[in-house]
């Protein structure tokens, strides 16, 4: 089993892009999200997010990559849309009403479209936050990413645990598959289990295996790194020699320019 | 002509925290271009020899040393473990945790480039190293997307990459399959023919480098008993097995055919370590009349009836890995098991045998064809509706062991099935009798061997009482000891409670032993099906598989002229039939 989410080495201006510039579109997309949210934010978040979707297109990830994004978010955002809808303080038009119980300025009692409205809008938020990462570590190679932070003086093993931690997550999925599949032998049916019966009791035989052997692991993961000398006090050799090119800057523009449409359509008096 | 010494214990005890004692006054003094075997029971002390020369003790693991430890003039005692790794490389038996990053070249680059070698060097040394152990035109590649024996080697090449003087292999092939052992095995001969390198090497399966080895040094519960070369080492078959050390099986045949007596140590030159050498030797003693072929000695073998009933049947079975890429990892596979039987299954990693019995236990659904039990179609029964029919012990048992106890761990899956709970209680005590493990009970699971442990997990799958047992690699990371005590339980299940037996394995001398089917796998379709003896004697298509007949049944068939059987297996029956002649002439 196969994480999605990792390195793709294709031949596409996405991938020979200066991973500094990509970094840049992950960073200016943490900025977007983390602007105050306003109801009427919705546009602004299409707008970068449809300018994602583009990369990702230019970059030929495929669309089921972001498909697998959405059904992992999608507990989520089930929980998001429900939760705004019962309790959005905002919340005037009905959509569903159980009964009336009031808290605060919220009638946990009634569904509301504002809410709802209100919850989407969160959802789409974090679809944005979380549809550039994985476009910079898909076509980005690990070499690259650790020289890239090492131009931006960010501590090597900072680096270097973001590149193993993306590693770890190939074995992660294989244990935890395996573990999967060791319990269901002995007739621990997890996929018929409903939602509640799953949460109660189906959770414990799996995690607990996956921490001990996580642990396991991670001894053997501390010999092999530190047997090849990682901390040793010396300034380590950079692998990978990166030169910006005309066309980095001219999607560095592209980016930035985005970035700052973004910002006037959503601070500006059009919305 | 020996180089200068680069690694040098002088009586060197080591406790770990605890005080327990893991090496007791060991010896060993290694030049550069010598290899070093080290041999011994689980437990013997091989990792933690390993671990002190390499520096992991005392800078990762903690403990007490005594006696004098020297690695190319330095004490990895006293230095932090970059300078020691500078001069020492260990290669582990996992190659999973040994490869961390996301591409080859990245990985090969890693080391040297954390103690600042530059940027051209470290290209200079990965290529050399990619070339040392084929795989160059690979350094984009995911190592995690390469096979088994790839993977030890890329971790290898990783090693290699530091440039180390002394090279620690902790049993590199233990967790690899024929084709990956043979080309792990191919790599580190290249290395001891390029001389520049010191190895000290551990193992269990003795016989894939004794060829190679220049020193042997065999532990036992942190002692060396035995030390020397192969020849004087091998020569004392008794004590190896005292320290539970498998003897090759050669020189099991020549102590056993050849009067080379135990303890004929005086005689070192006498034991022959090729499988030519020995038959010569046999063939002369043939020829001197000092033993004497009594072809009709060897038992009639024992199948179940042809009419048996059909238990487990695979019908045109087809199973695709969804992609990009698809793999076809089965094609249009059809496989009966009759009620009785004890079957192996043998092919490469990859070949489809874990496919096929994923299938048959319902973990994966066929794209076409069907898994019947009994003659009725397992479409409509859930996985564990399948664990009581068919029972899968799975290579790894700390993939399912959780609970707090033993008897907690077999008495989850009862509760599963819905056995009542007034039965629970009987139930757990029957299959920890089973295993042997009924004084452990009440103990943490996890702080079982790992021999125990796969007994535990053996115990949880049966006390469901399965009608057929599969196994997976049964003897896999077990000592010589330890190797057929999981084989023991499924031949007692199958004989006797008359179960039907399917054992997947790498392990020849346990499909000889056990199995009188034998099914060979070859890119997901059935390329050998039928009683052991004759696919084993089918030697060229068993090459495609880098399956290699047992020794006994190797020495069979080069002798077949002195009028041996070829289908001789193992070394007990090759000793049925060839027999001292005096003895023969006492019988007679």
């Amino acid at each position: 089993m196969r994480p999605v989410f990792r390195y793709l080495p294709l031949d596409t201006p996405i991938h020979r892009l200066h991973p500094l510039v990509k970094l840049a579109h992950v960073l200016l997309t943490l900025l977007l999200v983390m602007y105050p949210i306003r109801q009427g934010d919705l546009p602004v978040l299409l707008v970068w997010l449809g300018f994602s979707g583009v990369l990702w297109a230019v970059g030929r990830v495929e669309l089921r990559r972001f498909t697998t994004l959405l059904k992992i978010l999608t507990g989520t955002f089930i929980f998001l849309i429900l939760i705004q809808g019962f309790t959005y303080r905002f919340g005037r038009t009905p959509l569903i009403v159980f009964g009336h119980l009031r808290l605060w300025e919220a009638d946990l009692g009634v569904l509301t479209r504002e809410g709802v409205m209100f919850g989407l809008l969160l959802c789409v938020r974090i679809l944005v936050a979380t549809s550039s990462l994985p476009l910079f570590v898909m076509t980005t190679p690990a070499s690259a990413i650790m020289t890239a932070m090492g131009k931006l003086r960010v501590p090597r093993v900072a680096t270097f645990m973001f590149i193993s931690a993306l590693s770890f997550t190939t074995l992660l999925f294989e244990m935890w598959a395996s573990i999967v599949e060791a319990q269901k032998l002995r007739a621990f049916d997890i996929d018929r289990m409903n939602v509640i019966k799953r949460a109660v009791r189906a959770y414990i035989p799996i995690i607990t295996p996956l921490i001990l052997l996580l642990f396991r692991k991670a001894n053997d993961f501390q010999i092999a790194m530190e047997t090849k000398g990682f901390g040793a006090p010396i300034e380590p050799t950079e692998i990978e020699t990166l030169h910006a090119r005309p066309a980095d800057y001219l999607w560095l523009a592209l980016i930035v320019g985005v970035f700052v449409l973004c910002t006037a359509l959503k601070f500006g008096p059009w919305l | 002509m020996p180089g200068e010494e680069v690694l040098a214990l002088r009586k060197v005890t080591f406790a770990y925290e605890g005080d327990i004692v893991a090496l007791r006054d060991l010896n060993l003094s290694v030049r550069k271009g010598e290899f070093v075997v080290v041999l011994g029971a689980n437990g013997a002390g091989k990792s933690t020899l390993c671990y002190l020369i390499s520096g992991i003790v005392p800078h990762i693991y903690g403990g007490r040393r005594q006696g004098h430890l020297t690695l190319v003039g330095i004490d990895p005692w006293d230095e932090p473990l970059y300078v020691t790794s500078q001069r020492c490389g260990v290669l582990m038996q996992d190659p999973e945790v040994q490869l961390f990053m996301p591409s080859l070249g990245a990985e090969l680059a890693f080391g040297p480039a954390n103690l600042g070698v530059p940027r051209e060097e470290i290209l200079r040394r990965s290529k050399e190293a990619l070339t040392l152990v084929r795989l160059e035109g690979l350094e984009e590649h995911n190592p995690r997307d390469l096979s088994g024996g790839q993977k030890q080697r890329a971790a290898l090449a990783a090693v290699l990459t530091m440039q180390p003087r002394v090279l620690v292999l902790d049993e590199p092939t233990s967790q690899l399959d024929p084709l990956g052992r043979w080309e792990v095995g191919e790599a580190i001969e290249r290395l001891k023919r390029a001389g520049d390198l010191a190895i000290v090497m551990t193992t269990h399966e003795s016989e894939e480098i004794l060829h190679l080895a220049d020193q042997v040094v065999v532990l036992e519960r942190g002692e060396a008993v035995l030390q020397g070369s192969p020849e004087e080492v091998f020569s004392h078959p008794d004590r190896l097995e005292r320290a539970g050390v498998k003897t090759p099986a050669l020189i099991q045949a020549q102590s056993r055919l050849v009067a080379l007596a135990p303890g004929a140590a005086a005689l070192p030159s006498r034991v022959s370590l090729s499988l030519e050498g020995v038959a010569d030797q046999i063939r002369r003693e043939v020829t001197n009349r000092r033993l004497t072929v009594l072809p009709q000695a060897l038992p009639p073998r024992q199948a179940p009836a042809p009419e048996a009933p059909v238990v487990l049947e695979a019908r045109d079975l087809t199973f695709e890995y969804p992609g990009p890429p698809a793999v076809l990892a089965l094609q249009d596979v059809n496989l009966q098991w009759r009620q009785g039987e004890f079957v192996g299954i043998v092919g490469q990693n990859g070949s489809g045998k874990s496919t096929l019995v994923r299938c048959l236990v319902g973990l994966l659904r066929p794209g076409h064809g069907d898994v019947l039990f009994r003659g009725k179609s397992i479409r409509g029964l859930s996985v564990g509706e399948m664990a009581r029919r068919v029972g899968l012990v799975l290579q790894n048992p700390d993939y399912q062991l959780f609970s707090a106890s033993c008897r907690e761990e077999i008495a989850f899956g009862l509760r599963n099935v819905g056995v009542p709970d007034e039965q629970i209680e009987g139930a757990i005590e029957q299959a920890l009798r089973t295993v042997g493990l009924e004084k452990q009970a009440d103990l943490f699971p996890f702080r079982l061997s790992f021999g125990d442990r796969r007994k535990l997990a053996a115990a949880a799958t049966m006390a469901l009482a399965p009608e057929v047992l599969i196994m997976d690699e049964p003897t896999t990371a077990q000592d010589h000891r330890g190797r057929y005590q999981l084989a023991d339980l499924a031949r007692r299940f199958h004989s006797e409670q008359g179960g039907t037996v399917v054992m997947i394995t790498h392990d020849v001398d346990l499909i000889a032993r056990y199995a009188h089917r034998l099914i060979v796998l070859y890119r997901g379709q059935v390329l050998l099906d039928g009683p052991t003896a004759e696919v084993f004697a089918q030697v060229e298509e068993l090459r495609k598989t880098f399956v290699v007949p047992p020794v006994a049944g190797q020495l069979a068939q080069r002798l077949t002229a002195l009028g041996l059987p070829p289908d001789i297996l193992t070394l007990d029956e090759l000793f049925q039939v060839l027999v001292p002649a005096g003895i023969q002439q006492r019988a007679g």
